[in-house]
């Protein structure tokens, strides 16, 4: 009886300690479902049970107590994906060195970030929280949702999502360490290089392990080689284990990698921003590379100079996997809003559009089995829009993550703060620029880290 | 046999170049022009059908009798809609060419106090985000310099010509950031409201010092005196005299008040406030002080974290029903072409439609002083205007035709120039196929 | 302020160079005599031996640094100098739970002697043949072999600082960044006699700002990579030890043996944790490497309260709390109040009093639904950090209480206003007392008036945490320091207290 009583309470400490992110059941009522992978359905209905979606159809009853959503009149689609982002997230850049794949942002999340409840707000529900882009060859990443109104960083990870690292090509890793610190790489040359370089002494820090494996029971003066987080990543990275995001603009530089890739075995590849990827389309296409992409941002670098609006629709009419993503706290909110762009540049169907938010981002971050439509055994994340949401008068009304609704526009509270400065009661102001200006947000930490006395 | 094929490939071959190149090198063209059996949305004048006439540069007819005379070209416009020209409240258009090279850049003099630097001189014509813009229906923008307290002169230009004298549309405006203090976000800033508020006092009296000097200048000038080569003054007098715009950027709400309170105090004829990003937090006071404003992005961030996540999309519709006269901005440079879909976010969080699109048009002409020309479809105004597939705030809706200053502007800019080359591209994946 | 010193000769002559060193100007005519007794006695006082208990008109007896005996009945030793502690109230040496007491914080710009300020990330003009993705260990702010014995200044102001509020004894950590060097207890008189060296391993998720780790992903990854390597080198030096024909050489690593006593768990970790996300975080790394840890310097914990109570982990809540926004109706509180306001200051130099007559009623006038919101929300949580110390008792969560980044002014109100937001008397002294003396495995020697514990007391007016108790007298290892009171009014601000040492 002791014993058994001892039971129960380690159970209850140890659900404690690792407690499962809540789900929800609901029953979504006749709307207009969009379920991007199998088409749009009239009046119909879409039930939640723990989390899951059970049923599509129509004239749906209700399980007995379940919470039900009318959406009459309103467009029902998969939460939105946003395959960039550095919202919720407490550090961005360790900008320190070109190579630190050893670092984790999940280590520094953020869950009372307001950006994750503006992003809600815009029918985003998960987001790939990425580290930046000062090194080439940065830190993992987490896919995260956005579950709002926790303290717990736990809460908001997408638990089961692929490991995913951030890589970097071009100017930032150049002006990073070439121009900031006088080290390699300052050049594009460098920068693959710099790749070739940490990929082959991964291979040799997993050859000394192999060989450290096979000698240690019958040699007893065998020593282990030193444990070293950085090639531990690497030679994962290199087994297939990670796949690579790489934040790059120019057609050369992701030509550059593809072939890097081709050389040590590399297949999971998706290309961030891209925004040259047009013109190397056939051969991401070919390689099996996904593209994440701005819809309409260029200029505010010179990478960036030579690039079009109608990158996503060319990558697409190519058969790349392609999203549309924000790498910023203000498109983050209005991803439709973005995907709908590629429909005057481009003329892609509204599936297509869609698909760009939604199922290719989950492709892209390795989660496709459970978010980025609408389908039967997939998580019941939902966005809810009272009009159709590629158009720019589309308002998100809902947003719900596995049948909790954590966005209800009727609801919002003017301040959705979960955590508020004891010390200020106004908090500061600030306005920061609509546009892409000199850095992207990519770039965080870095400026003040590389010209001012950042504390 | 052989030979003659060969000599035919290599016609069609000299053809289909010409008829490329003809396409890439599109060139703008002036005429009459019918757009026939259009929705003509005159922003002024109610919605009507039938055909709009341009000649001379000019509208010449709107309705269903316009006489079409011979020679003219037809573009028949059934089921499309005829706008006039958007216009932008505030962009860097043609003052910035790359966002991180300095050198391409011609948006910021050294020195908070330069009045006397002419965004118009600096206007590069063939600037890269120039086609990109106009193809979009923005035909019109102001363009300013920014930095320090008083950057310099702002130019109203026309998005179509090859000297900024082409461009220019009719307006300047001088620039002054209205002195904003606040706390430092990070780091500790102990000052308490009072220190600050004693700081924007400073800066207000040192407000005031140059605007007495601006007005001695003026009486010197008037009363027929010799002044000192001082072309700071010059700008700034103009602007005490009434003579001139002053364009008076302020976004915090506090700031906004003092800033009514200085405009009030220095009885100032000509000013319209930008920016205006917390104007929702005292709409009242600025509509009671009828201070026109020009607002904008509207695609953006609220300013404070306890803020509603919307406010800032509600910010103009809630300016606007406070009755204050609201024209919209995009602040932006290479995606000024956005303008449209922040007058239809606008919209969808609670600005009336009609009054976001004269936010757009008219309002910003009036504001500009060139709605005579400018910001409306009606006979005898500047034929700046574009055709659409539907409503021009709807994300998908495209642009068929346009018209700037009466020049029918081809429809190409980098963007549709890269998505001709690439879209299937040649070579392909293979080299010899 | 005055205190009288308890010293030999020798060292008053080695404290009088070292004050001369640091410009600091002693007081003029200070006469210090040898002791003519060890034996102290404090009659007729009101003494608390351990939260909850109390001997009314008891004797103390301290004798060669011990208490020799306490209670009711207690005979005074013939050699002792005696006290009327008539109405006093006496309590067990305070200990500071975790403290950078005695090590000064580091100027900008300055070397600052000691690795307090080194272990800071370099100034600004870096020196350029660091590389900074790879920095050597005391750049990179990792230095856990490091003793914080080599950098404490007993002559440290903040040392008499925090005596003068009744703490006798310290958990000093080192300053710095990740991995500043060990702690240690000392007692806080001028000796600096050490207790325990290398007392407790010192953690932060401090980054190094320009020098790798600078930030916290790097800090995280550092930390698991050198404390796996540690095991590594650990197991490494054990089979050479046993074995060495054949055998690569270990490296010997003392950064990596400093972790040794950790991963035995001889040794336990004070992770400084201030604030609800980072408490997560060390969770996070305590749970992956398995460390026992004490979480430290907490600021904005009561979110974990429930899984430190499940995982016994022990805490030290910190005596800083947040301050009241400096606002106008807060500057004229502080106007009409103690301290002359910076308003009423300011007012005097406006040339035009109108001006600021007419500014005063717009405030208030004020009445904006908005502001008047998000001030209830901020005072709703300023509330949760005042009652953080008590909803920790409440759920019966023992804790010490760390000054690292309290100002000594503010730590008597501190208390205060946590006791004010529910915490018990009885616990705020146990939190300053027998639990820090439990957690740092002290209870043997210090926390409560006991007989053959170290003589360190604290004696008071009024009960300690009265708001106006004022320390009379501190015994350190049976040191006496004496207070008189302040000066009452700013006229006498001048007068320096002067007297001899009796005894």
């Amino acid at each position: 009886m002791k014993n058994y009583i001892i039971l129960i309470i380690a159970f209850f400490a140890v659900s404690a300690v690792f407690a499962q992110p809540k789900t929800g059941s609901l029953l979504i009522k006749n709307g207009t479902i969009l379920t991007i992978t199998k088409g749009t359905l009239e009046n119909t209905d879409v039930l939640i049970e723990n989390g899951k979606i059970t049923k599509i159809g129509k004239n749906l009853t209700a399980p007995r107590g379940i919470e039900i959503v009318d959406a009459t009149g309103q467009f029902v689609m998969p939460g939105i994906i946003d395959a960039h982002s550095h919202q919720g997230i407490a550090a961005t850049n360790e900008g320190t060195n070109p190579i630190t794949p050893e670092v984790f942002i999940g280590d520094a999340l953020d869950p009372v970030d307001i950006g994750l409840y503006r992003a809600l707000a815009g029918g985003c529900t998960s987001s790939h929280a990425m580290h930046g882009s000062a090194n080439v060859i940065g830190g993992e990443c987490e896919t995260i949702k956005h579950r709002w109104g926790t303290m717990n960083p736990q809460d908001i990870v997408m638990e089961g999502a692929p490991r995913t690292i951030k890589f970097a090509l071009g100017e930032n890793p150049m002006r990073s360490h070439g121009e900031g610190s006088g080290k390699v790489p300052s050049t594009r040359m460098g920068v693959e290089f710099v790749i070739r370089e940490a990929f082959t002494n991964a291979q040799k820090y997993m050859a000394a392990w192999d060989k450290y494996n096979k000698e240690k029971a019958t040699n007893p003066t065998a020593v282990a080689p030193t444990y070293n987080r950085r090639m531990e990543t690497l030679a994962d990275i290199l087994k297939g284990n990670i796949i690579i995001h790489c934040h790059s603009y120019r057609a050369d530089e992701i030509y550059m990698l593809l072939n890097v890739c081709k050389d040590f075995g590399v297949k999971k590849l998706v290309f961030q921003h891209t925004n040259e990827g047009f013109k190397v389309a056939p051969e991401l296409a070919a390689f099996g590379a996904g593209a994440s992409v701005f819809a309409d941002w260029w200029a505010y670098k010179f990478e960036v100079y030579y690039s079009t609006a109608y990158n996503a629709a060319i990558l697409t009419k190519n058969g790349v996997v392609t999203s549309i993503n924000s790498d910023d706290a203000n498109l983050i909110r209005h991803l439709n809003h973005e995907a709908a762009k590629t429909q005057r540049y481009g003329g892609l169907s509204d599936d297509e559009a869609l698909a760009l938010i939604t199922i290719n981002p989950a492709k892209q971050l390795g989660v496709a089995d459970r978010i980025g439509s609408i389908e039967v055994g997939k998580d019941g994340d939902i966005a809810i829009f009272n009009k159709h949401p590629l158009s720019v008068y589309s308002v998100v009304q809902k947003s719900i993550i596995e049948g909790i609704v954590y966005f209800d526009i009727a609801k919002s509270a003017d301040d959705a703060r979960v955590s508020v400065n004891p010390e200020e009661a106004l908090p500061a102001f600030s306005m920061e620029s609509s546009h892409h200006s000199e850095f992207d947000s990519c770039m965080k930490d870095m400026f003040d880290y590389l010209f001012g006395g950042k504390e | 046999m052989k030979h003659i094929a060969k000599i035919f490939l290599t016609i069609c071959l000299l053809i289909s170049t010409l008829l490329a190149n003809a396409q890439v090198v599109g060139k703008s063209s002036r005429g009459t022009f019918a757009l026939t059996n259009a929705t003509i949305v005159t922003v002024t004048k109610g919605t009507v059908q039938g055909t709009l006439l341009i000649q001379d540069g000019k509208i010449a007819g709107i309705g269903t009798n316009v006489n079409v005379p011979a020679g003219a070209t037809r573009i028949d416009c059934s089921g499309k809609f005829i706008y006039p020209g958007f216009i932008d409240g505030g962009t860097q258009l043609g003052l910035n060419e790359v966002g991180s090279v300095s050198l391409t850049q011609d948006f910021n003099e050294i020195g908070d106090f330069t009045p006397q630097m002419q965004a118009l001189t600096a206007v590069n014509p063939n600037a890269s985000a120039i086609p990109v813009t106009r193809v979009e229906g923005v035909t019109t923008v102001l363009t300013q310099p920014s930095g320090g307290v008083f950057p310099g002169t702002a130019a109203l230009i026309n998005l179509v010509g090859y000297t900024p004298d082409q461009m220019y549309a009719g307006f300047k405006g001088l620039i002054l950031n209205f002195p904003e203090v606040r706390r430092r976000p990070f780091g500790n800033d102990t000052r308490t409201d009072e220190d600050l508020k004693k700081e924007e006092e400073k800066l207000i009296k040192q407000l005031n010092e140059i605007w007495d000097q601006g007005a001695l200048y003026a009486k010197i000038k008037a009363d027929g005196g010799q002044t000192e080569y001082n072309p700071e003054m010059e700008v700034v007098s103009a602007v005490v005299k009434g003579d001139m715009t002053l364009l008076l950027e302020v976004n915090r709400n506090n700031a906004i008040e003092s800033a009514i309170k200085w405009v009030q105090d220095r009885k100032i004829k000509k000013v319209v406030f930008t920016g205006v990003a917390e104007g929702w937090r005292v709409a009242d006071k600025i509509a009671a002080a009828n201070i026109p404003v020009i607002t904008g992005p509207v695609i953006a961030l609220p300013t404070r974290e306890s803020d509603r996540y919307d406010k800032a999309y509600a910010n103009a519709g809630l300016m606007q029903k406070a009755g204050v006269k609201v024209a919209l901005r995009t602040n932006d440079n290479e995606n000024v072409r956005n303008l449209p879909f922040n007058a239809g976010y606008a919209v969808a969080y609670g600005m009336d439609k009609d009054a976001a699109l004269k936010a757009v048009t008219i309002t910003s002409a009036e504001i500009f002083g060139v709605d005579k020309t400018l910001g409306s479809l009606e006979v005898g105004k500047s034929a700046t205007l574009f055709v659409s597939t539907g409503d021009p705030f709807e994300t998908k809706t495209k642009i068929t035709n346009l018209f700037i200053d009466g020049w029918n502007v081809p429809l190409e800019s980098r963007h549709t120039q890269l998505y001709e080359e690439f879209l299937d591209r040649k070579p392909g994946l293979n080299k010899g196929k | 302020m005055k205190y009288h010193l308890l010293l030999i000769a020798m060292l008053f002559s080695a404290v009088a160079t070292t004050f001369g060193q640091f410009g600091q100007t002693p007081a003029p005519a200070e006469i210090v005599t040898s002791p003519v007794t060890r034996t102290i006695a404090l009659k007729n006082a009101n003494i608390i031996p351990s939260p909850g208990q109390m001997i009314e008109k008891g004797i103390v007896v301290i004798k060669d640094g011990l208490i020799l005996a306490v209670g009711k009945d207690v005979k005074i030793p013939i050699d002792a100098k005696v006290i009327d502690a008539d109405s006093m109230y006496v309590y067990a040496g305070f200990i500071d739970g975790m403290s950078h007491v005695g090590i000064p914080a580091p100027q900008n710009n300055q070397g600052q002697g000691g690795f307090g300020a080194q272990a800071q990330r370099p100034q600004t003009q870096a020196q350029p043949q660091i590389d900074r993705g790879n920095p050597p260990n005391e750049a990179a702010g990792i230095l856990p072999e490091r003793s914080v014995e080599t950098v404490i200044k007993m002559d440290d102001k903040s040392v008499a600082d925090m005596r003068k509020l009744g703490f006798t004894a310290a958990h000093i950590v080192p300053r710095g960044n990740m991995l500043p060097g060990k702690g240690a207890i000392v007692l806080l008189n001028e000796k600096s006699p050490y207790l325990r060296k290398d007392a407790s391993f010192f953690s932060q998720l401090q980054g190094s700002g320009r020098m790798y780790p600078s930030t916290v992903i790097a800090v995280m990854s550092k930390y698991r990579e050198l404390y796996k390597q540690a095991e590594q080198a650990k197991t490494h030096e054990a089979m050479f030890a046993k074995n060495p024909k054949g055998m690569e050489r270990p490296n010997y690593s003392p950064t990596l043996q400093a972790f040794y006593p950790v991963i035995d768990k001889k040794q336990t970790v004070f992770f400084n944790a201030e604030d609800v996300l980072s408490i997560y975080r060390v969770f996070t790394l305590q749970k992956d490497l398995g460390f026992s840890m004490v979480l430290a310097n907490v600021k904005q914990g009561w979110e974990h309260a429930d899984a430190i109570k499940t995982k016994g982990i022990p805490v030290i809540l910190s005596l800083d709390l947040p301050e009241e926004p400096k606002t106008s109706e807060n500057a004229q509180a502080n106007a009409s109040g103690r301290t002359p306001g910076r308003l009423v200051a300011d007012r005097n130099e406006q040339p035009n009093a109108e001006d600021a007559k007419k500014e005063e009623p717009k405030e208030k006038v004020a009445n904006d639904p908005e502001k008047e919101k998000l001030e209830a929300r901020r005072k709703e949580e300023m509330k949760k950090y005042l009652a953080q110390a008590g909803v920790f008792e409440s759920k019966g969560i023992e804790f010490g209480l760390a000054t690292t980044d309290a100002d000594s002014k503010n730590i008597h109100a501190n208390l205060r206003k946590m006791i004010e937001n529910g915490l018990t008397e009885k616990a705020a002294l146990a939190a300053l007392t027998t639990t820090p003396a439990k957690m740092l495995g002290l209870s043997d020697v210090l926390g409560t008036i006991e007989q053959g514990k170290i003589g360190n007391l604290v004696v008071t007016s009024k009960p300690y945490f009265d708001e106006k108790a004022k320390v009379k007298y501190v015994f350190v290892d049976g040191q006496m320091f004496e207070y008189e009171d302040e000066p009452a009014a700013p006229a006498n601000r001048g007068r320096r207290p002067t007297g001899g040492g009796t005894n």
